[in-house]
């Protein structure tokens, strides 16, 4: 289903995310808004992609966060940002993710390990059986005893969670708020 | 342009592919689900972000396999030093050792190499040289032997100290038995490869049984390899005998002298002795450090070679793509980084499987 700049921004700007993270979380003093950051710098890169794909898509990505950060900046009338004066994509490859960490190999079997494990009891139950033993959703409430409705969450808040393991190292969920709150309440009653 | 808004994108992104995970979108769905994702491009940046994480997280099957139970294995299954090592060990996609080796399973392989080996008979005789140390006590014409069976399993490399000094570092797929006597250590390698560093001691020769030929050492470095047709000797320091079994069946063959930096192939029809640099001898066994050496080999043997330490195979489809030339070094327990980089750099195609990579010519 996805078009192949769908799959170029997977492949090519995702694997940046715990780079880029960081890169806002130094540059921008409030963290509470990264999460809100990472997703509009994605939106820019997605919408200049669609017009033509940047040759070297790390660099596009961070440029696009510099101006970003500098858009807001201005908007919010934050005056001392020095750091992003000084950026230099060279900085960031000190601790970049190298994509192959997480594109193949054990690496990725060893982070995905993690980050299953990361997951809440029930919401790694379900995945795991949705996943390896290749239930259906309608089956894996019956195993459980469980509505579909509540396997359907608890997939919801696996994408979720794995996502921000998978992609982000977990900085979102240590340093903004919970992705779905309103939901976690719902499942703690299911469970 | 509040965080909310944002955080809420992810959630209704979240929800649709959790309602797509449970079965086809009804068509009103599939249009609703259009529309939203054509809306705004944060829409459809979040719904990308989270399909490719639940995209990897098929993956998860790489790890469940061999998890013999209904149902996920207890937190922190695969970070336990048995199960971490499975995830080091194995190739990409290879499944995961599944439980410690139930030692009871363990017996004395066939000395005939048989050419297939399940994966799983492999990962079931795991690490028999860490744990399964079967020694035995007799009295065999006067003397005491003492005798002991060491083997890996496929991906393992186990280095192995014998009690007369001398050292054994086995590849993948291994097997060896010891028998040391008063008179006589040894070795005999009933599969697969391993490098003797040998303790000097000229009362007791270092006897290497590699069915039909020995090599007999006294104090030297050298390596042994069987396959199913030849048995391959690379002596990189000192000199080893290579000679026929006493009492052979086919009759005594001339007794081969190998000094360091020669490469010895023994088949069926006589031996054929190399001479090369030590440095080149030292490369053959590199794979002790992890690394597979190759220069200017057919991507036929390359594959061949990995083929020996991954249960994910290299298939090479056609004669064409068998035939390129490859040189340099590799990772041997990282087959698919070897298969992107040959994409890279020659006219193959691969297509990754669980179990294969297959390589053919575009």
């Amino acid at each position: 289903m996805p078009t192949a700049l769908d799959r170029w921004f997977i492949d090519a700007i995702l694997v940046h995310e715990e780079a880029l993270l960081r890169y806002l979380q130094r540059n921008w003093p409030h963290r509470d808004e990264l999460h809100d950051l990472r997703q509009e710098v994605y939106a820019r890169v997605y919408q200049a992609a669609g017009k033509g794909l940047p040759q070297q898509p790390k660099a596009f990505l961070f440029a696009s966060a510099r101006h970003l950060l500098a858009d807001r900046a201005r908007r919010a009338r934050v005056v001392s940002i020095e750091p992003m004066g000084d950026f230099e994509p060279s900085h960031v490859l000190v601790d970049e993710v190298s994509p192959e960490r997480w594109c193949g190999g054990r690496q990725a079997l060893k982070r995905l390990a993690e980050a299953l494990d990361r997951l809440p009891d029930r919401c790694r139950e379900v995945v795991w059986l949705r996943r390896v033993d290749e239930l259906s959703q309608k089956d894996v409430a019956l195993r459980l005893g469980i509505s579909e409705k509540t396997v359907e969450k608890h997939i919801a808040k696996g994408m979720h969670l794995l996502a921000a393991s998978l992609f982000s190292g977990d900085l979102p969920s240590r340093d903004g708020a919970p992705a779905i709150p309103e939901h976690d309440d719902e499942r703690r009653r299911a469970d | 342009m509040n965080g909310d808004a944002r955080t809420d994108a992810e959630r209704v992104a979240a929800d649709w592919l959790a309602r797509q995970d449970g079965g086809a979108l009804a068509p009103a769905d599939a249009a609703a689900l259009e529309a939203w994702l054509g809306a705004d491009t944060r829409h459809r940046v979040a719904f990308l972000r989270l399909l490719a994480a639940w995209d990897e997280s098929r993956r998860l099957q790489a790890l469940g396999a061999g998890w013999p139970h209904a149902g996920p294995p207890p937190r922190g299954h695969w970070a336990t030093p048995a199960h971490g090592h499975g995830i080091a060990s194995l190739g990409d996609d290879a499944p995961p050792l599944p439980a410690p080796p139930d030692l009871r399973e363990l017996r004395l392989a066939p000395r005939t190499h048989t050419a297939r080996r399940p994966a799983a008979r492999a990962v079931a005789a795991l690490c028999l040289a860490a744990c399964g140390l079967l020694a035995t006590w007799g009295w065999q014409s006067y003397h005491r032997v003492e005798s002991a069976l060491y083997g890996t399993a496929l991906g393992g490399i186990e280095t192995v100290s014998l009690s007369d000094g001398s050292q054994a570092i086995l590849a993948s797929d291994s097997l060896i038995e010891v028998q040391l006597s008063r008179r006589q250590r040894r070795i005999e390698l009933a599969r697969g490869e391993a490098i003797f560093d040998v303790a000097k001691d000229s009362r007791r020769p270092f006897v290497v049984d590699g069915g039909d030929r020995e090599v007999v050492a006294i104090g030297t470095r050298f390596s042994v390899r069987r396959d199913a047709r030849d048995l391959r000797v690379v002596v990189t320091e000192g000199t080893v005998r290579l000679q026929s079994p006493a009492g052979g069946k086919r009759g005594t063959r001339p007794t081969t002298l190998l000094p360091a930096g020669s490469m010895a192939l023994v088949r069926a029809d006589g031996v054929l002795v190399r001479s090369i640099p030590i440095a080149d001898a030292e490369r053959l066994l590199d794979w002790r450090n992890g690394l597979l050496v190759f220069r200017d080999a057919t991507l036929a043997d390359v594959a061949a070679e990995f083929n020996r330490y991954n249960a994910r195979k290299l298939v090479v489809a056609d004669a064409d793509a068998g035939a390129l030339r490859i040189g340099g070094s590799f990772r041997w327990d990282n087959a698919e980084g070897f298969a992107r980089l040959l994409e890279r750099g020659f006219p193959v195609r691969a297509a990754y499987a669980a179990d294969s990579i297959v390589l053919a010519s575009p």
